[in-house]
């Protein structure tokens, strides 16, 4: 007894010593991410990590998960989908990664999400709504946590068909699988209201060669433009159509970066709506809100809340709560499991829900529009400006 | 007490030896000490020494044989080994050469490469020095020159593909940087040309070209020179694709011989988008554009380009294939001729091996024969020395002193070689003799020769203590059988009274009845006299009156009446006096007897005895006896005895069935005699149970009964036979189980010597 009273009393003494060493010595739980940190595509990468480090950090202050420290390892793929392939297999064997977590896009998860499938590793909140990772028969390790495109733009020709009663509904896409999956969601959507696409068009990735299809978007005379593409192109397209006098309501889907697109549009960006797959990042009244701005303010004082950063914030929740209900040894099919079998998740006022063949948490699809100041407004419906 | 030896019953003199044997004791014992022999302690070292030598024997077989095996291992292991050894060696290294020439036609990197060329190398080197061993130890140089002369060759094969491999390896690596080039410099040409065509093809609908701009009208945005613009952008574009396309083809191309229509096409492409650029107007060029453009056409023609680079590729493979196939083709002869080596050597490795075996297989069989040899040898002097001419004599003079200390001094010592002399020199078989001698003569037998002189004083000895001791013996023994005679004798007597005892006994209710008679005859004549005298007093007081005539008839009754009495009186007499005589211990005299009347009256005595014991028994009685039977001498007092002994049996018996049997049973005894030539015959023969069969032999030995005990002695018949043969006489029995029993005695006529000696001493008293 003595004895253990003596090194209690040693370990007292040299706690404040210890605890720094005991901080880099605790068991750490590795995450990787894969995700455009430069080149076009670089506000979402980024702003995935910010929310993903907010989550952890947030964490790892309150002592970890069952002592577990979280890190995240980001890796850049510049939006390429060769170098996501070389970065998953990297994260995995070299970074030995507990979990993939917070990719971007969806030529690059549709390409690194299989190397993370055939090596068993977790792939968690891709931040893509592409149908394809939505098959949990086939990818018994991707854990999404967004709606999918196809929700997001069966909302959209919900809201236009039904609050505007607009029936010339065209769509304006990268020619990707990114754009690729819109576009099919697309017309599913408008076929379920008994509509066609009055006209397809699209632009080459990674340019701003847009003009010509916003040529052929005005001589169809639509009046909707649905854009499924990046901020970049689309903001050059709305600004030409603004030029022009064309102007029909532009809907851009999730992915498109809010933020950027407000900031590229400027001016021209009033009346724009873009559908979001996460809660309004300035809404506090919901507590994951609230808890998100903290976090978010715990790490860097300067950033300001994002719909992407958001999502990043829910991404960490997610693979903390899967964590958490994995026990204390967790393994990534015990990770995988307790999610499957956890049923209803509230993470304050964010509902979610996995299921033996569902792999996708969220199926909310929120609507935003920007003011005529260039901010987001949350906005139930659509209204004629 | 002694058992006589089997040679026969001891000669007082001589004590069962021969007496050569005693001679030879006598005249061996001192001679043996002084003279030549083979000791006991001599046999032993021997055998010994026998033992030794076979295990020398052995042990130098061994060493021989091992030596030889050792010689054939150490060939094995010097030469044969290692050639093998060296062989499997150039095999396996010449394998490693050949296969080093495939491996660097298909090495990917110089890494690769380097190290296949350095390990190559490396085997030859080792190869030639493995060689240059087998030729120094042994005699193969004509498969080593052919092997030799192969791998200067495959060397030079080598060398070959050596440098063009490497040559080709810098072109792979050249092209592959060429391809990371052509992809990005094709994506930059493409995005760069979309923009500008966007861009031309917008400004041409809608007369803008910034965002800021004022609208163009339509004449003047619609001119020639904007339209060739936007047609050479396109032409641009497409031929730019084109010329990638080609090189792509380029870079998967096989055949050399396509290379020459695509480098044209190529050219020609090239050719297209430089010359549609220069059209351009001098707005639309644009640095970036014309650098990749330009970079483009470089990767495709320039001296160090993708198609010459390929070209050079695709002949180095072809050369290198042709330099394999030749290089494989001496591969061949190669293999063939280390094959060639490496079964020569494995043929004389073999060889050597199994010499070595056969000399271990030749060592094993003739030591394991030696042994074999050497047992039976040890096992056999064993046997003859210690066996057989020492433990066996030794245990036999054991078991002959064993049996002197138990007392028995009657067999001479005998032991295997006690009786072999020393043979007088000339004598037959003098040679086997003196073996013979030589080989028995030894401490045993003297020790046998010892014992026996022991022995033989011993005996004497013994023999003389044993004579004394069965005369007292022989003397005690004699008094004892004359005690017992003497014992019998009184014993015999004793039974005969008690037998004659037993006999009155029986007869004593007839005797009485028989008496009884007389007695009452007596009495009533003596009353009836008593009245007769009465009647002739009053006959005399009546005197005046006297009848003489009366009174005389009277006095005859008178007379008859103490006749009669006189006549009982007598028989009573006799009666009282047979009665006696039967009784009485003396010999019975010879007398002439008439034995129908003794057979008849015993049967009447016998008869009223049985009858005073159980009045029950009743028996018909039948007589057939011969009138004209002559008196016959015989002593009275003995056959009445023999009659009386077989009637009661006949009525004992009688009664005794009847006892047990039916109420119908009525006994029968028939009695009858009949007077033959010599013999008179007296048969007694009763209806009663019979004698069994098993009884028959036995009824004649004394104290033999059926009777229970007290009945009877047992000695009846016994004695009845002893009587009949007195009277040279004989019985003669005929029975039948249940029906009957007849007893027929035999006595002969004429009295035998004894009577007629006993009857003219003695006076007739008959009458």
């Amino acid at each position: 007894m003595t004895t253990r009273m003596i090194l209690l009393l040693l370990v007292v003494v040299a706690t404040p010593w210890v605890s720094v060493r005991a901080a880099s010595d605790q068991q750490t739980i590795m995450f990787g991410q894969s995700a455009a940190l430069t080149g076009p595509a670089r506000e979402l990468g980024i702003g995935m990590r910010l929310g993903l480090l907010a989550a952890f950090s947030e964490v790892n202050r309150k002592g970890g998960v069952h002592g577990y420290r979280l890190q995240l390892e980001s890796l850049d793929d510049r939006y390429e989908p060769e170098a996501a392939i070389a970065n998953t297999r990297s994260l995995i064997e070299k970074h030995k990664v507990f979990a993939l977590i917070g990719a971007v896009g969806t030529p690059t998860s549709k390409s690194a999400q299989p190397v993370a499938t055939e090596a068993g590793v977790p792939y968690i909140a891709p931040f893509t709504g592409a149908e394809f990772l939505r098959d949990a028969k086939k990818r018994p390790n991707v854990v999404n946590v967004r709606a999918s495109y196809y929700q997001e733009t069966e909302e959209m020709v919900v809201r236009l068909n039904e609050d505007l009663g607009i029936n010339r509904i065209s769509i304006f896409y990268q020619n990707d699988s990114f754009g690729q999956a819109g576009l099919n969601g697309l017309r599913q959507a408008v076929n379920r209201h008994g509509l066609t696409l009055i006209e397809e068009v699209y632009y080459t990735r990674n340019t701003e060669a847009v003009k010509i299809a916003l040529l052929d978007l005005r001589r169809a005379n639509a009046e909707a433009v649905v854009i499924v593409g990046a901020y970049k192109p689309a903001a050059t397209m709305i600004r030409w159509a603004r030029r022009l006098n064309f102007n029909p309501y532009f809907i851009n889907i999730s992915f498109i970066g809010s933020t950027a697109l407000a900031k590229a549009l400027g001016p021209d960006g009033t009346g724009v709506y873009v559908t979001q797959v996460v809660p309004f990042p300035r809404d506090t009244t919901l507590p994951i809100v609230a808890q998100y701005q903290e976090a978010l303010q715990a790490i860097d004082t300067r950033s300001k809340p994002s719909f992407v950063s958001l999502e990043g914030y829910l991404a960490g929740r997610i693979a903390i709560e899967g964590l958490r209900l994995a026990g204390p040894a967790p393994t990534r099919e015990g990770f995988l499991q307790a999610l499957v079998r956890a049923g209803d998740m509230d993470l304050g006022g964010f509902r979610l829900r996995y299921g033996v063949d569902d792999n996708q948490g969220s199926d909310r699809v929120y609507l935003t529009r920007i003011d005529d100041k260039g901010r987001f407004q949350a906005v139930d419906k659509m209204s004629l400006p | 007490m002694n058992e006589s030896p089997p040679t026969g019953s001891p000669d007082p003199n001589d004590s069962g030896v021969p007496a050569r044997q005693a001679q030879s004791v006598a005249i061996d014992e001192p001679e043996t000490k002084r003279t030549f022999r083979i000791g006991v302690g001599s046999r032993l070292y021997f055998v010994l020494f026998g033992a030794v030598v076979l295990m020398g024997a052995a042990t130098l077989l061994a060493y021989f044989s091992f030596n030889e095996t050792l010689r054939h291992e150490i060939q094995l292991a010097e030469y044969s080994m290692p050639n093998l050894i060296d062989s499997v060696d150039v095999a396996r290294k010449s394998a490693i050469v050949v296969n080093g020439a495939f491996r660097l036609v298909s090495a990917s990197s110089k890494q690769e490469h380097t190290a296949v060329v350095k390990a190559t190398a490396q085997e030859i080197a080792s190869l030639e020095n493995t060689i240059l061993e087998l030729e120094a130890r042994s005699a193969f140089s004509e498969q080593t020159q052919l092997i030799r002369s192969d791998l200067e060759k495959l060397g030079s094969h080598l060398d070959v593909i050596k440098q063009s491999s490497l040559r080709r390896l810098n072109i792979t690596q050249a092209l592959n940087v060429f391809i990371d080039e052509l992809g990005e410099t094709s994506r930059r040409v493409e995005r760069l040309l979309i923009q500008a065509i966007d861009d031309q093809a917008f400004y041409l609908v809608s007369g803008l070209r910034r965002l800021d701009d004022k609208v163009r009208p339509i004449h003047k945005r619609a001119s020639e020179d904007e339209l060739t613009a936007y047609r050479n952008l396109i032409t641009v574009n497409q031929s730019a694709n084109l010329a990638v396309l080609l090189l792509d083809e380029v870079l998967v191309l096989a055949d050399r011989q396509f290379l020459t229509p695509l480098e044209e096409r190529f050219d020609s492409a090239v050719q297209n988008f430089l010359h549609a650029y220069e059209k351009l107007p001098a707005s639309m060029h644009d640095n970036q554009l014309e650098e990749n453009l330009t970079r483009l056409g470089a990767i495709g023609k320039g001296p160090e380009g993708v198609i010459i680079l390929r070209q050079e590729e695709l002949l180095r493979l072809e050369q290198e294939r042709d330099t394999l196939t030749k290089a494989r083709i001496t591969s061949e002869s190669l293999v063939s001729e280390v094959n060639n080596l490496v079964a020569q050597i494995n043929e004389e490795a073999l060889q050597s091996s199994a010499a070595a075996r056969e000399a271990a297989q030749t060592g094993i069989f003739l030591l394991i024969l030696l042994n074999l040899l050497g047992t039976i040898g040890a096992v056999a002097l064993g046997s003859l020395f210690v066996r057989r001419y020492l433990v066996s004599r030794l245990v036999e003079l054991a078991g002959a002193m064993r049996e002197m200390a138990s007392g028995d001094l009657e067999v001479p010592v005998q032991v295997e070689g006690h009786d072999v002399s020393k043979p007088e020199k000339g004598s037959a078989n003098y040679v086997r003799q003196n073996i013979k001698y030589l080989v028995w003569n030894d401490e045993v037998t003297d020790m046998v020769k010892a014992l026996e002189v022991f022995r033989r004083y011993a005996h004497e000895v013994q023999r003389l203590n044993l004579v004394e001791k069965l005369a007292k013996e022989l003397d005690a023994k004699n008094e004892n059988l004359e005690q017992a005679l003497t014992n019998l004798k009184a014993a015999q007597e004793q039974v005969i009274a008690e037998q004659k005892l037993a006999s009155l006994g029986q007869l004593t209710a007839g005797v009485a009845h028989e008496i009884k008679n007389p007695l009452n005859f007596v009495s009533n004549f003596a009353n009836v006299s008593i009245e007769l005298a009465d009647e002739i007093e009053e006959l005399m007081k009546a005197a005046e009156d006297l009848d003489l005539e009366e009174i005389r008839s009277i006095l005859d009754e008178l007379r008859t009446s103490l006749g009669k009495i006189k006549e009982h009186g007598n028989r009573a007499d006799n009666i009282v006096r047979s009665m006696l005589e039967h009784s009485r211990d003396k010999e019975g005299e010879w007398r002439k007897t008439n034995l129908n009347a003794l057979l008849k009256e015993y049967v009447d005595l016998s008869y009223h005895s049985l009858r005073a014991e159980d009045n029950s028994f009743n028996a018909a009685m039948h007589e057939d006896l011969d009138p004209n039977m002559q008196e016959i001498v015989v002593i009275p007092q003995d056959i009445c005895r023999v009659f009386l002994n077989l009637v009661t049996n006949a009525f004992q018996a009688m009664a005794e069935k009847q006892k047990k049997g039916d109420g119908d049973y009525l006994p029968e005894l028939t009695i009858s005699s009949r007077q033959l030539e010599d013999h008179a015959e007296f048969c007694i023969r009763d209806n009663g149970p019979g004698i069994p069969e098993t009884m028959r032999d036995k009824i004649f030995e004394p104290f033999m009964t059926t009777k229970e005990p007290g009945k009877g002695t047992g000695l009846g018949l016994s004695l009845t036979t002893d009587i009949l043969i007195r009277h040279g006489g004989s019985i003669h029995v005929d029975t039948e189980v249940g029906h009957y029993t007849e007893m027929r005695i035999l006595l002969p006529l004429e009295p035998p010597v004894e009577a007629r000696n006993s009857m003219d001493n003695q006076t007739d008293e008959a009458g």
